[in-house]
């Protein structure tokens, strides 16, 4: 099948289509910048010059040992020399705006078939830089065959001071009894715009474990779509995110449990600083008949400016009574009584602060499934913890 | 487990008991709304020029306004030109000035109800201003409540008698275009309750209305308004039970409650309105906007609820927490069966320091009804030290019914704490186990079980709803449980 040619018209009337704050799934994140971006770059004829990436991948690549592909301003780098992985012309067309721009715009999508056990995680590593304002795809399909096991790494990444607007889509299938780990890192650069879609279908006792963590950005929206279709299935997803000055990190979490017994469960941490805002909306869906569901969902958050906001909405949607669910949300401040034992031991503010927001993220770096990426991840979590802190001077004085 | 299922069977298949039409011939508008209708009402009532003015400002607002569609509720659209906005007893002329003197019928209605109003009244020390259809027709312990300087009396009555009070206070909690029902109701609401406490008193008694809608194809539009001035307090019990009828009905109340510098409102509601029938047939479609105002420093409001009836419930009794250190709570336990739904829940909304919310929502499902719970916890920025604690439990009785909750939490101030927790279940088949092998009956361990669920809801009602909750609870759930 070859992809049709838009016309720039139908391009903007996609973009113009995009979500508004009247959708409810999107009343708190609002995309005009994504619109924006889009319609500037359609509207320049969508070429931008790629800045030299070569640094910021090898950072990247080097610091964490795994079978790296890369795909850059959306076009994938050549060679690939990762077994099970070739190149997608198309990305399949969807109802929602986000997939009509993405199957539109997409130069190239990514296919991954995991055969058998992986002795090495696969990255994939995500990484945009222009000149001047863009607008970038990606579409990657992960396949786990029946009885396989891995890990995947897909990192986010962007350079450059112009404006970018990355929209991109994900999906993992997950076969009967294989065992999937995914860790995905977004660090981009502090002002762009990100639009991540995630959608995961897990088959008969298989197994997925998911690790998400939202260092960068300016503007991001991350989904997480989870499709518990077969018995046995066990899901188990973590998300940090750490917003500081003028960030907006929204994660959409939803899980539909169609056939029991089947094991969901989720965590979602934020420290947020500065002028920012986070929101965290997680939904668990029981249909009817998903008999012996157990679902469970966290969200704990660290509010440590004034100027910081978080929305947070757990959802449970249940048509069936043979269910175990439940949820819990915290907002609040560091404890007053540990934040006094450190300052009596002669720690300041800032420093005693740190401590306690490390404890509060070291849980899920802790939890985090792709051991190869782990010591990296640390350090970047640490790196970022301490900028964080330093970006709003308001919090310490 | 087959005496078990059959036990089950009968006690769902039981009837609504409070399901009767009494016959009291009606002084009705025809079905319609134009503006003659809203003139025709006011002009019945003998209002003010301002109250006239209000009621047609609200309509076109009303006119302008779209059905809300956001709830997890499905139901057949609403013509609102086929109801008819205005029902009162014929007897309306010659209002009677004591029990004695209020229609046997009347009385005779409340009997069926089990709660013989005079005996109620003077047991319970409740004064009772009992709202049938749409007119107040008896008012009791008006004397003592005088003395007390309490002003307790029926909305129409308010209106002519304390204008000051209704203006100034009227649509100042929710205002005429706060959503299309509470339009709709500010347009053309028949009667309701209107109270005030002076300063510094304690009401002598705990006040109660009763709510019945009784002629068919009238839907009802109460319209409450509760001020309590500085540093008073007040107990205010609602409850109602509906006669059986296969026509949907629609019940858009507005419940304002205003409380100033250190006074506290308690306002508790039974809602037993006829749920339809077995198929889903009838009912009452009960849209209604309540919110409390906390104005006053160090002021508090709760909101206590037995939900049991209704076909479709739309419901989000709410506190605006203004004042310093003001305190908001919501207690409720909604019970939903047959093809019932509810989407209900509450919303604290936090602007002064201090301020503190707790809600307590208890949620049970049964049959292939639908229930969600829908609550908002927002913390303004200027909201130092603001503090909630919130806490949705649901029970989910039989394969077919579902249990949904939708909380949103809006954190604009660090100094917040705010915490979530929800919960849901069946009754397991352990309790149940550990129960039967200790000589509990199959249907005494399920209520065991079921009140210990609700407890904490309980015991913030008045002694006197207390019973008659637990009663409400037998007829609409156990008949359910399994």
């Amino acid at each position: 099948m070859s992809r049709q040619p838009h016309s720039i018209d139908e391009l903007q009337d996609i973009v113009s289509r995009l979500p508004s704050t009247r959708n409810e799934d999107w009343k708190y994140t609002d995309l005009a910048s994504a619109r924006d971006i889009s319609s500037r770059w359609l509207a320049a004829g969508r070429e931008s010059l790629s800045l030299a990436l070569q640094d910021e991948v090898e950072a990247v690549t080097h610091a964490i040992d795994a079978n790296w592909i890369v795909i850059a301003n959306g076009e994938l780098q050549h060679p690939v020399d990762v077994n099970g992985a070739s190149r997608l012309d198309d990305a399949p067309s969807s109802d929602t705006a986000l997939a009509e721009l993405n199957a539109a715009l997409l130069k190239d999508g990514l296919r991954l078939r995991v055969e058998d056990a992986l002795d090495k995680p696969i990255g994939i590593l995500m990484i945009d830089g222009t000149e001047d304002a863009s607008v970038s795809q990606a579409y990657v399909e992960i396949e786990f065959a029946p009885g396989a096991s891995g890990e995947i790494i897909e990192y986010h990444a962007s350079k450059g001071d112009a404006d970018q607007y990355a929209n991109t889509i994900v999906s993992v299938a997950v076969g009967d009894a294989a065992s999937a780990r995914h860790l995905r890192v977004q660090n981009r650069a502090a002002h762009h715009v990100q639009t991540g879609h995630t959608s995961v279908s897990v088959g008969r006792d298989a197994n997925y474990t998911m690790s998400g963590f939202d260092l960068g950005g300016g503007l991001i929206r991350n989904d997480v779509i989870i499709d518990i279709a077969a018995a046995g299935a066990e899901v188990s997803f973590d998300g940090l995110y750490l917003a500081g000055e003028g960030q907006h990190i929204d994660n959409h979490t939803r899980v539909d449990h169609r056939v029991g017994p089947a094991r969901s469960r989720q965590e979602y941490r934020g420290i947020l600083n500065g002028h920012c805002r986070c929101v965290w909306n997680g939904k668990a869906i029981v249909h009817e008949g998903a008999d012996g569901t157990d679902a469970d969902q966290a969200n704990h958050n660290l509010l440590l400016s004034e100027k910081a906001e978080i929305d947070a909405k757990p959802e449970l949607e249940i048509y069936t009574d043979d269910v175990k669910c439940s949820h819990g949300t915290t907002v609040g401040q560091l404890d007053e009584t540990s934040l006094f034992y450190l300052r009596s031991r002669g720690l300041d503010k800032r420093h005693a602060t740190q401590v306690l927001t490390h404890a509060f993220a070291s849980d899920l770096v802790a939890r985090m499934p792709v051991d190869a990426a782990k010591e990296a991840l640390a350090t970047v979590v640490e790196h970022r913890l301490a900028e964080l802190l330093d970006s709003d001077p308001d919090t310490f004085s | 487990m087959a005496t078990e299922s059959e036990n089950i069977e009968s006690l769902v298949n039981r009837r609504y008991e409070h399901g009767f039409v009494t016959d009291i011939a009606t002084d009705s508008l025809p079905p319609g709304l134009d503006e003659g209708v809203v003139r025709a009402i006011s002009a019945r009532k003998n209002e003010p020029e301002f109250m006239l003015e209000w009621r047609l400002q609200a309509y076109r607002q009303w006119l302008t306004m779209r059905e809300p569609e956001w709830a997890h509720v499905h139901y057949p659209k609403i013509d609102f030109n086929a109801i008819s906005y205005f029902a009162a007893p014929k007897s309306d002329e010659d209002r009677p000035k004591s029990l004695d003197e209020v229609d046997p019928k009347l009385l005779e209605t409340y009997d069926k109800l089990g709660i013989p109003l005079h005996e109620r009244a003077r047991l319970a020390g409740v004064a009772v201003d009992a709202v049938f259809d749409s007119v107040s027709v008896a008012t009791t312990f008006k004397e003592k409540l005088s003395e007390a300087g309490v002003i307790f009396c029926s909305f129409s009555e308010a209106v002519i008698e304390h204008p000051e009070l209704v203006q100034k206070y009227l649509g100042s909690v929710v205002p005429r275009r706060d959503n299309f029902y509470a339009a709709l109701n500010s347009a053309v609401f028949s009667d309701g309750s209107f109270v005030y406490i002076p300063k510094g008193v304690r009401c002598p008694m705990e006040l109660s209305t009763y709510f019945r809608i009784n002629a068919a194809n009238t839907g009802q539009f109460e319209r409450t308004l509760i001020v309590a001035d500085e540093g008073s307090h007040v107990s205010y019990l609602e409850g109602c039970t509906a006669p059986m009828r296969d026509e949907n009905q629609l019940h858009a109340a507005v419940v304002e409650l205003v409380a100033l510098k250190d006074a506290e409102i308690k306002y508790s509601t039974v809602q037993n309105w006829y749920p339809g029938d077995e198929n889903g047939k009838g009912g009452i479609y009960n849209f209604v906007t309540k919110r409390g105002d906390c104005r006053g420093a160090n002021s508090k409001i709760s909101w206590t609820q037995v939900e049991t009836g209704s076909a479709i419930t739309w419901k989000y009794p709410s506190c605006l927490l203004r004042g310093e250190n003001s305190v908001g709570e919501f207690y409720s336990v909604a019970v939903t069966n047959n093809l019932q739904q509810a989407d209900t829940g509450t919303k604290m909304i936090h602007i002064g320091r201090n301020t503190s919310s707790t809600i307590v929502s208890k949620g049970i499902s049964a049959g292939k009804a639908q229930q969600a719970y829908r609550g908002l916890v927002r913390i303004m920025p200027q909201a130092e030290g603001a503090r909630n604690h919130t806490q949705c439990d649901s029970l989910l009785i039989g394969k077919e019914c579902g249990a949904h909750t939708f909380p949103y939490m809006e954190i604009k101030n660090p100094s917040a704490r705010v915490e979530h927790e929800a919960t849901t279940s069946k009754i397991s088949a352990n309790q149940l186990f550990y129960c039967r092998q200790r000589g509990i009956s199959e249907e005494d361990a399920v209520n065991m079980i079921v009140n210990g669920f609700c407890k904490e809801v309980f015991k913030e009602l008045p002694m006197e709803f207390a019973v008659e909750a637990q009663a409400l609870l037998n007829v609409s759930l156990e008949g359910a449980v399994g």
